[in-house]
């Protein structure tokens, strides 16, 4: 038996692929075509059918769908079931999920199902021939896993030689999406998965709490982002700020959850990816959470009163001091100019 | 309702140090100290609440080498009543599929000597891994259901835990069966700082050793020869950001530097001149 297939799962949004699945299936395009394979894409949940027709328009030659109305919301074990079940079925060679707050607890429980390996938020994948070199063994189409590990500061490249599929999680924000078009036909096909009832019962979904997204931070030009160091006062600053230069404000999820500011101007994991030429940081500490959302800004620049504040890691200007000192001068000599 | 709960936490290597690398491209642990993952110290301190408001007991986990001993007195101090250590030469190389079995045959053992477990907290990833794996994979060979990213545990009751865990744009918040794995995302557990009485008993409190044959690991699941991946290469990044700090108590001047030097540097602030 042959396998010679990467299955990307697709999360929906609203009644849509989700983008960062989109992006995915631009990798997995890319990787196919240099290994001669082809491009699957697996969808739970329920009237996705519709969502299926749209990911065919994407570049996927087939779209497995476990559709069910007990799948219409997200729920681990469940969905954990259908799409090993899939796998299974399908044998793909090789499986990848976005590194979302769903990919990175869904994606290990289905390769601890089907015992095989997954790396975790890569930032690249690549695919190649691997010898082993303490067998002399060597594998054919290897996905090579390239990821940030010890906090960011060493990257590693991880291969899963003997193990099917191998599986990885891989960040959002990395790959553009491939255009729609409407004339590429692929195939849909409907699996029926038996799911016990057991495997609803186990976590119950009590209440969504959630807001929209209105703020589209991704084009924006220059960014200024205030965090928990700002209060309701210093985010005022942060406006001020960002009016006087003509940029956008950001947020650390801090100063969101604080209520200071909506969730649509949120950047990071949570959040939205960004990449302006300058992304301003002030009174942000730089959790790993937030940086992964605006590392690939060109230049970054930071406000923060301790100077030991992780986000002088990352930063390209870094200025040690008291936000409510400092932003109003800026703000002030800005204006002189 | 008493809860008996399991806290799994990882020494890892202290995140401020400098990793080095040996000749070989591996990453070189022995010089640098030991710590406990800091992500771990708010499932300890989610379990020690729990425990204080319920009763119950809390039992800590760590797979790790010998010599991570002295890292995991911090979390005696804090309140966990017992401490395993899963310790084994066969356990090195493994992989987060073949940890996380590991770490489920030794939950596993716990769980009978208790009699009852209800909760397996751990953190949301570790700082040397990154990958959060370790909890839903252990629920999957538990057979347990696992929650990520949770924020806060809100109550206990009837067999089930109610739990508020972090989505994209907000919150859900979920009822779980018990027993249940969750990863503790830390936001609302700060953890606290043991008092010096408790750092001075915490020292004559017990780590009990295990090793695979003791816990009845299958040795074919765990090591290099276990663990389906396999690391191929190490590098260090280049951080290619300017890393210029500027830190003056005169504020102006501070300025006046910093926005020559972006001038300098050709970097427009935006500002429509
Ligand atoms: C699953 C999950 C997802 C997450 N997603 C995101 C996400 O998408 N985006 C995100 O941002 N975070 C996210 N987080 C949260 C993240 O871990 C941090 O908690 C958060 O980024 C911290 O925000 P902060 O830097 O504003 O606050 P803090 O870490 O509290 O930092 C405040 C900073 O302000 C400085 N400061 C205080 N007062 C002053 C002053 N007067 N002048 C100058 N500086 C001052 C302090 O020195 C400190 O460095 C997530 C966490 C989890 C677990
Ligand atoms: N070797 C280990 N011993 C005990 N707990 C661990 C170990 N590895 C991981 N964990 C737990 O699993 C969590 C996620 O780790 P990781 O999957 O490595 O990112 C950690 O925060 C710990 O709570």
């Amino acid at each position: 038996m042959t396998f010679s297939k990467i299955l990307v799962y697709v999360e929906t949004s609203e009644d849509s692929p989700a983008e960062h699945s989109l992006e995915l299936i631009w990798k997995a395009r890319e990787l196919a075509s240099k290994a001669d394979m082809s491009v699957e894409a697996v969808l739970v949940g329920h009237g996705v059918f519709d969502i299926a027709r749209e990911v065919t328009y994407r570049g996927v030659s087939k779209v497995h769908v476990v559709d069910n109305p007990r799948l219409a919301t997200y729920s681990l074990i469940p969905y954990t079931t259908a799409i090993a079940e899939v796998i299974k079925k399908t044998e793909p060679e090789i499986a990848l999920f976005s590194a979302t707050v769903i990919g990175r607890e869904l994606a290990p429980r289905v390769a601890a199902r089907l015992k095989t390996g997954i790396t975790a938020d890569c930032t690249d994948v690549d695919i190649g021939s691997w010898v082993d070199p303490s067998t002399g063994r060597k594998y054919e189409k290897v996905l090579y896993q390239i990821r940030p590990t010890y906090g960011g500061e060493i990257m590693a490249a991880i291969v899963t030689p003997s193990h099917r599929p191998q599986m990885a999680t891989v960040r959002p924000g990395l790959f553009p999406i491939p255009p729609r078009d409407t004339s590429r036909s692929g195939e849909i096909v409907g699996w029926n998965i038996e799911i016990a009832d057991e495997e609803f019962s186990k976590i119950e979904v009590l209440e969504v709490r959630r807001e929209q997204r209105k703020v589209d931070l991704k084009s924006a030009k220059l960014i200024v982002s205030g965090g928990r160091g700002c209060g309701l006062k210093g985010l005022e600053l942060v406006r001020e700020l960002a009016e006087v230069l003509g940029g956008e404000v950001g947020a650390s999820r801090a100063a969101v959850d604080s209520g200071w500011i909506s969730y649509d101007h949120q950047v990071g994991l949570t959040g939205q990816t960004v990449k302006p030429e300058v992304y301003i940081a002030i009174g942000i500490s730089g959790a790993v959470q937030h940086v992964v959302g605006m590392k690939d800004s060109k230049i970054v620049i930071a406000i923060n009163k301790d100077p030991d504040a992780p986000i002088f890691r990352v930063t390209d200007y870094g200025i040690v001091g008291d936000l409510f000192v400092v932003v109003p001068k800026l703000i002030e000599k800005l204006k002189r100019r | 309702m008493p809860v008996n709960v399991v806290v799994l936490m990882k020494p890892v290597v202290d995140p401020k140090a400098i990793v080095n690398f040996r000749p070989d491209g591996t990453i070189d642990r022995s010089a640098v100290k030991l710590v406990v993952n800091p992500y771990d110290k708010y499932a300890i301190e989610a379990a020690v609440q729990l425990k204080e408001k319920l009763g119950g007991k809390v039992v800590g986990i760590a797979m790790a080498p010998l010599h991570a001993v002295d890292s995991l007195r911090e979390a005696l101090a804090i309140g966990v009543d017992e401490f395993i250590l899963l310790s084994d030469l066969k356990l090195a190389g493994s992989d987060t599929l073949a940890t996380s079995y590991a770490l489920s045959a030794a939950i596993r053992k716990i769980w009978q000597k208790l009699g009852s477990l209800d909760l397996i907290l751990c953190g949301i990833e570790s700082s040397d891994s990154n990958t959060g794996h370790i909890g839903p994979e252990v629920g999957e060979w538990l057979g347990l259901p696992s929650v990520s990213y949770v924020d806060s545990i809100l109550e206990v009751r009837d067999g089930s835990v109610l739990v508020k865990r972090l989505i994209e744009g907000g919150y859900v918040v979920m009822k779980v069966k018990l027993p249940a794995v969750l990863s503790i995302a830390g936001t609302s557990y700060q953890p606290r700082i043991p008092a010096l009485r408790e750092v001075l008993a915490a020292r004559r409190k017990q780590i009990t050793v295990w090793n695979t044959a003791e816990v009845g690991i299958d040795q074919s699941l765990v090591g290099l020869a276990g663990s389906p991946t396999r690391v191929v290469r190490m590098w260090r990044i280049e951080i290619k950001r300017r890393g210029k700090i500027f830190s003056d108590p005169d504020v102006d001047k501070m300025l006046e530097k910093f926005l020559e030097e972006i001038r300098r540097d050709g970097i427009s602030l935006g500002v429509r001149s």
